[in-house]
């Protein structure tokens, strides 16, 4: 692994950190927590994507320790994101959204098993309440903890997808050009 | 315990909370966060003692410890509210163990974790503010509040893969270069006693496993 690789791991997963931080500006109900490892994984394959995603989980787990199980999900997101970009689908919106409205279904099957073997489903409050949301319609607690996980999950990785579909055609061809994957993700290559 | 190796801190803080989840609950639960909050009390479990490297005394360890217990009293809350007596036991005392045994860990974690993440939350309010200043609203619809996101988070990330090659240049002048065999000036201690009880930690974990998974009605 290249030097510039090994450094865009920590920038990625800040990046992840700080969106997710910062994304309560604008009032949505989104986690932004996968924007890093997406990134990294479109602009430079599995490995760093993995790597960002386990950090992000890492440090998300020093704030809250219920994450560390989660690492899962950050790790099936970079293996996604990676067939997504060798599939060229980040050049455009139309079709990086409907591949994050795909992720955030697999994203919440993942999420499900972990959240209701390990935690009861009772994890963070968003969560926790879209669950007991669940089940106040009378879902089956299995079903319940998935309707949680599938509201929180569906619109979030469908918008990452697209912050990350903008970021990789904003930067500039130079810049692009030094990561291995970005121009292919694009579709320029 | 700011004595111990980096390792050793690690190999306690990785183990304790995999034993939690092993061993059967609730007692397994109770141990371990009976060890990992008693873990809370040991003078120079706290960042700031590292720091200044004064004798830490038991204050310290009781602010430590007041953090763990708060961090873990809104789950133990939510899972009275969603499960029976039992259940939150045998989780609350799973989670009590993870949360004291991270709290603690932060000490060894801090130093080396990403120094990034402050830099761009920073960052990241200073554009919302700028944004604002140029007449950027977050209200409004769905529409405009993610036209907002975007307004907030491109110039965040791009600013931020234009620091990729800094570091990658910084981290080249320092000498960390694929091949090379880093010699620190003054490695940390690593008596043969704390690699044994790091060992000891991993067979007691493989011995919990084997033994939750053969031994029947271990459960």
């Amino acid at each position: 692994m290249s030097i510039r690789l090994l450094a865009l791991i920590p920038v990625a997963a800040a990046i992840s950190l700080a969106l997710s931080a910062a994304v309560d500006a604008v009032a949505l109900p989104l986690f932004l927590d996968t924007t890093g490892t997406i990134l990294a994984t479109a602009l430079a394959g599995p490995a760093v994507g993995i790597a960002t995603g386990v950090m992000t989980s890492a440090v998300n787990t020093l704030r809250n320790p219920t994450f560390w199980p989660f690492v899962v999900v950050q790790i099936i997101v970079a293996l996604y994101a990676w067939l997504a970009a060798r599939a060229g689908l980040f050049r455009s919106l139309r079709t990086a959204v409907p591949a994050g409205l795909g992720l955030g279904v697999i994203a919440s099957v993942t999420s499900t098993p972990i959240s209701y073997f390990v935690f009861g489903c009772t994890t963070t409050g968003g969560i926790a309440l879209a669950t007991a949301l669940g089940r106040a319609l009378g879902l089956p607690p299995l079903g319940a903890c998935f309707f949680g996980s599938f509201l929180s999950d569906f619109g979030d990785k469908a918008v990452t997808f697209a912050l990350v579909t903008s970021v990789l055609h904003g930067l500039p061809r130079r810049t692009a050009a030094r990561f291995p994957w970005a121009l292919r993700a694009i579709g320029a290559a | 315990m700011s004595r111990l190796h980096p390792f050793t801190l690690l190999a306690i803080a990785g183990a304790l909370p995999a034993l939690a989840w092993i061993l059967a609950a609730p007692v397994g639960g109770g141990w371990t966060a009976t060890v990992a909050l008693a873990l809370t009390l040991t003078p120079g479990a706290s960042p700031r003692v590292t720091s200044t490297g004064s004798s830490p005394g038991w204050r310290t360890g009781l602010v430590v410890l007041r953090t763990a217990v708060l961090t873990v009293a809104p789950f133990w809350l939510f899972l009275l509210l969603l499960h029976d007596v039992p259940t939150t036991i045998a989780i609350g005392l799973r989670i009590t163990t993870m949360v004291a045994s991270f709290v603690w860990l932060v000490a060894y974690l801090l130093a080396a974790t990403l120094s990034a993440v402050p830099l761009l939350k920073a960052r990241a309010q200073r554009i919302v503010e700028a944004q604002r200043c140029r007449g950027l609203s977050p209200r409004g619809g769905i529409g405009a509040r993610l036209r907002a996101l975007r307004a907030l988070a491109l110039p965040l990330v791009l600013s931020a893969l234009h620091e990729v090659d800094e570091r990658a240049l910084a981290l080249e002048t320092r000498g960390l270069v694929p091949g090379i065999r880093r010699t620190p000036l003054a490695p940390p201690p690593d008596p043969a006693v704390e690699r044994a009880v790091r060992w000891v930690l991993l067979l007691a974990c493989l011995f919990a496993l084997v033994r939750r998974f053969v031994v029947p009605g271990f459960s």
